[in-house]
């Protein structure tokens, strides 16, 4: 239990629970995705609503990298419907739905390396023509992490972890999305780092109604800012509810949480 | 020989390696960027290049008894070749690599080399089909002169190159300036537009761009677009500087600019550039061994003469390989987890 309390003090308070009872801003049902061969995810079905945080918690191959890749577009389901404002969006490549206000950070942070951190969110902005919006949208996002402006003309592959984590997120801010697709932001971070990523999800949640789906290793981290949560188990859903009742849950507890 | 003489022959023989190493540069950034976009290398670019020495060579050929300015011709002529050459380079894209994307890198590769093959004789056959083989270009009057030497508002100019031994013909210039517009047209593109920006992140990494709302295959297009009519400016330069060409032609300044390339360091535009200038040099200087052999009294240099110049930027590609194989401004790519 004293594990638990110690990172609950130090995350922050998310808004509070949005209206859940509409239809769904992303919808996936009975989704089947696979890698060649593999069965990855095994019918999956998963809901987000307009302005909720959702937690996608679970252990490593559960399926929490493939279902985002999925959602995005990087990957297509071979069945089942996804469903994003109300459209069809199975198989529909990355480069449209993020045109749709689907922002996606991937595993591993991705950054162009050779592209200065300037650059790297100029590239985020790609599918923005205007200019003067674009040099305001990188100005909010060094508003959002002052570490950027500091690092400006410096190349991305030059900067810690931590840096490229921020750099990742701010990039996808870019376009200013209404979904976001958080993979592992606190993989290989320093806890102070942690908590400023964590820190600023809240933040986007509350000032910009950014729906995020958020997928994580760090559970208690995750269930604490979380409205709701899913617990997937080797490519199937385990467990859903209310994050604060998942984080209660005596199963999820003892296999992510470090309960013994 | 005497060093009054010996110096400006061989000022001469640099500035000669130069020029040709412009036209090394041209071809090497196609090779170049298409490499950093596929990490394919691009054999058929050698007949894109060669093919737009014949589209230059056709619009000479048409224009020649027209009364039209002889650079508006050159300016037809390279505007034709940039826009046959780019579209075929895109057309081979399409066709014959995007199909393959997910295969093994050897299979592209082959197929490269296959469609290098199957444009060589293609080329060969239209312009049998008019009785011709070897194309000779008929340049505009006054081309193949000496650089300034009877138009008289720049005879000062070409007076003064001539007296420091400077001995070029006007084709010579005319290549090396549309060499340079033409590279300074790329690094505009490259670094400072949206366009540029998006093909350096797809080069980088193709995925992520996808989720920066990039169309890789879009991008991917653009590339041989841009690379194809760089061949095409290239090959309209090589029919000026050698005056015959054939469908086979594209062979040899192909590979010495794939070697250049390399030199260079793959995928980086300036290193193209620079292994362009290096090549050109040295294969001019090697053509002159003879003639130091001559100079130093080793008879059994004497016979080492310009038939021979080619070995040179391939002793080059050996050593590079061998001593600094990510090339001269090639960046190993590392990662930072």
């Amino acid at each position: 239990m004293s594990h638990l309390s110690t990172h609950l003090t130090t995350a922050p308070t998310p808004a509070a629970a949005p209206d859940t009872t509409g239809t769904p801003m992303l919808a996936l049902t009975d989704i089947h995705s696979y890698y060649d061969h593999i069965h990855a995810l095994k019918g999956i079905t998963l809901n987000a609503y307009e302005g909720e945080i959702v937690a996608l918690i679970g252990g490593n191959g559960a399926g929490k990298t493939t279902t985002l890749r999925t959602v995005s577009g990087m990957m297509k389901p071979r069945t089942g419907t996804l469903s994003y404002l109300g459209e069809d969006v199975a198989g529909k490549p990355a480069h449209q739905t993020m045109q749709m206000g689907m922002s996606h950070v991937p595993e591993g942070r991705r950054i162009f390396a050779q592209l200065t951190v300037r650059e790297n969110l100029e590239v985020g902005a790609y599918t923005i023509t205007d200019k003067k919006l674009i040099e305001e949208r990188v100005q909010e996002g060094f508003a959002y992490f002052p570490r950027l402006k500091e690092r400006e003309n410096q190349l991305g592959g030059t900067m810690s972890g931590g840096e490229q984590q921020m750099l990742a997120i701010a990039r996808a801010l870019m376009v200013n999305p209404r979904l976001l697709l958080l993979d592992e932001p606190s993989m290989g971070l320093s806890p102070l780092f942690v908590e400023a990523i964590f820190d600023i999800i809240v933040k986007l949640n509350k000032e910009h109604n950014t729906t995020v789906l958020l997928v994580e290793q760090n559970a208690n981290m995750a269930l604490a800012i979380a409205h709701r949560a899913y617990v997937l188990q080797t490519g199937e859903m385990k467990l859903s509810g209310k994050a604060s009742d998942i984080a209660k849950d005596e199963s999820v507890r003892k296999a992510y949480l470090g309960d013994e | 020989m005497e060093l009054s003489v010996l110096l400006p022959f061989i000022v001469n023989v640099i500035i000669g390696g130069l020029v040709l190493g412009f036209v090394y540069a041209i071809i090497a950034l196609g090779y170049t960027m298409v490499y950093g976009v596929l990490q394919l290398i691009n054999f058929a670019h050698s007949e894109v290049f060669i093919t737009g020495a014949v589209v230059g060579f056709e619009v000479f050929r048409i224009l020649q008894n027209s009364a039209m300015n002889g650079y508006l011709k050159l300016l037809i002529a390279l505007v034709a070749a940039m826009i046959v050459s780019g579209l075929l380079n895109v057309l081979i894209e399409r066709l014959a690599y995007r199909p393959l994307r997910g295969a093994p890198r050897l299979v592209p590769l082959i197929t490269a080399i296959g469609v290098s093959l199957i444009l060589q004789d293609t080329l060969r056959f239209l312009e049998g089909l008019q009785g011709r083989f070897d194309l000779t270009y008929t340049l505009p009057t006054g081309f193949a002169d000496k650089f300034c030497a009877t138009t008289s508002s720049c005879a000062p100019l070409g007076n003064f190159l001539r007296t420091i031994g400077v001995d070029v013909q006007l084709k010579d210039v005319i290549l090396v300036i549309v060499a340079l517009v033409s590279l300074g047209l790329l690094n505009y593109v490259v670094n400072r537009t949206r366009l540029g920006k998006a093909i350096r992140a797809v080069s980088q990494d193709r995925v992520t761009a996808g989720l920066m709302g990039i169309d890789s295959n879009l991008m991917i297009s653009a590339t041989f677009l841009i690379g194809g009519a760089l061949g095409g400016v290239s090959g309209v330069l090589f029919g000026m500087k050698f005056g015959t060409i054939n469908a086979y032609s594209g062979f040899d300044p192909g590979i010495i600019a794939f070697t250049a390339a390399v030199l260079g360091g793959i995928g980086s535009i300036p290193g193209a550039v620079l292994g362009g200038l290096l090549l050109g040099v040295i294969q001019n200087l090697i053509g002159v061994t003879n003639i130091f052999g001559n100079l130093l009294g080793l008879a059994n240099l004497g016979t080492i003469d310009a038939s021979y110049s080619k070995i040179g930027p391939f002793i080059v590609l050996v050593l590079i390989l061998i001593f600094k194989p990510t090339g001269l401004l090639g960046k190993s790519n590392v990662e930072k987890v």
